[in-house]
């Protein structure tokens, strides 16, 4: 009987996971300007996943290796523009989930497979998930440690980096490649609907608290854990969706320190002013 | 002068993006501790010409040798000064961090910076009057400011060439001063600058050499013999120029 053949303890280690990773991962998303790209490759994987549904292969190997072919084809159609990916992430978007639409409509029965992956279930992680989420976030926390100042400086300031002889290109797919996994090892906790969610919330609510980068880490790091608990938390107390639950404490932190902040900047301009 | 090594040889140089000639005929030779102004209207190809110098626009026809070298290997020894509102103010990153980023050549990949790393960052702060504001967010300082912190990233990279893409736009009376004493001090100790500008009183102020260009090159050689009426208004297409004792000045029209 191992502690972790317990579905709770499972669902916990897997929030802790998850909540970390997205918080970490979604510094750079922020910082470069990406949640329309994490939203858009939850949707873009679909036909990934319907396509390993119908081979029957494992569902998250088939987004994933789908998502990065989604990856090289924003990274193609996007060369040149800058650092602005939104055309061809619009085009990632729609195009991935109509295929997906197309090969789910032209079979029958497995709506209730792309159920859960559409919002997910922690309840349900089993421990090859753990195994995987684990390995995920070992993999992207590793490429972040060894990239990370030339990732940053690519996103600061893409011109000055090419200036330096650094590989944008490559710069470029390590990033979003790394934005891609993570959404894989999202969706089962969340859903891919939700799982854009504790990508860009902690990390948004992160940079409402600090200007500086280097807390910004632990500090978004610590929301995504802290909301992913809550969520799993209230999901076993109460029966409700799990996925959602977490998402909805996402958005409800983020709401608090956005009015928080606001007010506590009123303030001090009205001391400043009164001074 | 002459024995000075040249930095920067244009032979016969045609610059394109693809198939599209932007810069055409670029003849020049620049040495070391020399400036050069980059002056002609917009669109003439000022930023083109900068990005040929690193290697990042092809050079379709003759040749552009930068330190001696194709200009994409020379990238190790040149320095580039972004306009600093092309940079994103809201972006996490210190004053000091945005000045580190010199440093990453040298740095190298998989490594972090040293304690002489940090020194060298400290002191091209010091050397553009912004020591006091290193641990600032880059976004809270102003656009003058700004384009002091990307002078001293520069400057921390130590190159032997730099390049600065109208650096004096919107800046203010301290910051222009600041900036053209750390243009100044580099040129002294032997960097060569190309500076692209709409300001003719700091061509004549800070560089020996002006390049005018509209897609074409109008000139290229000593500031006085080039920053002649005649000459200016050939590159801005006959548009009026004042000439106020040593300054000139191009009226838009
Ligand atoms: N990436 C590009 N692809 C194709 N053409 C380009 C590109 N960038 C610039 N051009 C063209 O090259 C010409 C020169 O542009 P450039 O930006 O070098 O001018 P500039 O002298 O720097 O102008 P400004 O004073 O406005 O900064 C312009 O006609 C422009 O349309
Ligand atoms: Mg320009």
């Amino acid at each position: 009987m191992s502690w972790l053949d317990s579905t709770v303890h499972r669902a916990l280690v897997e929030a802790v996971l998850v909540g970390a990773l997205g918080g970490v991962v979604g510094v750079f998303v922020i910082a470069r300007r990406l949640p329309f790209f994490t939203m858009a490759l939850t949707h873009a994987t679909f036909p990934g996943i319907v396509v390993a549904a119908l081979l029957g292969v494992n569902l998250y190997l088939g987004g994933g290796l789908f998502g990065l072919l989604v990856v090289a084809a924003v990274l193609a159609f996007g060369r040149g523009r800058g650092q602005d990916f939104t055309t061809a992430t619009g085009i990632a978007l729609s195009g991935g989930f109509a295929l997906g639409v197309v090969l789910v409509s032209s079979q029958d029965g497995f709506t209730k497979d792309l159920a859960a992956y559409t919002v997910g279930d922690v309840l349900a992680v089993g421990t090859g998930d753990l195994v995987a989420t684990t390995a995920v976030a070992a993999g992207v926390l590793l490429v972040l440690a060894l990239v990370g100042k030339e990732l940053l400086l690519a996103a600061f300031d893409p011109v000055g980096a090419a200036a330096l002889g650094l590989p944008l290109v490559l710069l470029d797919f390590a990033l979003l490649a790394v934005v891609e996994v993570t959404v894989v090892a999202t969706v089962p906790a969340l859903g891919t609907i939700l799982a854009v969610a504790l990508i860009v919330g902690p990390a948004a609510t992160a940079r409402l608290l600090t200007d500086r980068l280097a807390p910004l880490f632990p500090l978004a790091a610590g929301i995504g854990i802290a909301c992913a608990l809550a969520g799993v938390w209230v999901s076993t107390q109460w029966n409700v969706a799990t996925g959602a639950s977490i998402a909805l404490f996402v958005g409800l932190v983020f709401g608090a320190v956005f009015l928080g902040t606001a007010v506590r900047d009123r303030a001090r301009r009205a001391v400043a002013v009164r001074a | 002068m002459s024995e000075r090594a040249p930095t920067l040889v244009l032979d016969r140089a045609s610059v394109a993006y693809g198939d599209v000639p932007v810069l055409e005929e670029l003849n020049g030779v620049v040495h070391e501790g020399e400036a050069v102004a980059l002056i002609g209207p917009n669109g003439a190809g000022k930023s083109t010409f900068i990005k040929a110098l690193l290697g990042l626009v092809p050079v379709v026809r003759g040749r552009i040798e930068v330190l001696g070298r194709p200009p994409a290997q020379a990238r190790r020894d040149v320095a580039y000064v972004p306009q600093a509102d092309t940079l994103d103010p809201d972006f996490p990153v210190s004053v000091e961090q945005v000045v580190m980023m010199g440093r990453y050549r040298r740095i190298g990949w998989l490594r972090r910076p040293s304690a002489g790393d940090r020194a060298e960052v400290a002191d091209a702060l010091e050397r553009v009057g912004l020591a006091g504001r290193a641990r600032d967010r880059f976004g809270t300082l102003s656009g003058g400011q700004r384009q002091r912190v990307l002078l001293a990233r520069a400057i921390a990279a130590k190159p032997r060439m730099l390049l600065l893409d109208e650096p004096f736009n919107g800046v203010d009376a301290v910051s222009q001063h600041a900036l053209l004493e750390a243009i100044g001090s580099l040129k002294a100790q032997g960097a060569s600058v190309v500076v692209s500008t709409h300001d003719l009183a700091i061509a004549h102020l800070a560089c020996d050499e002006v390049c005018l260009l509209n897609r074409h090159q109008f000139g290229f050689g000593p500031t006085g013999d080039v920053l002649t009426p005649e000459r200016l208004r050939a590159t801005y297409g006959g548009h009026a120029l004042e000439l106020r004792g040593d300054r000139v000045i191009v009226t838009q029209t």
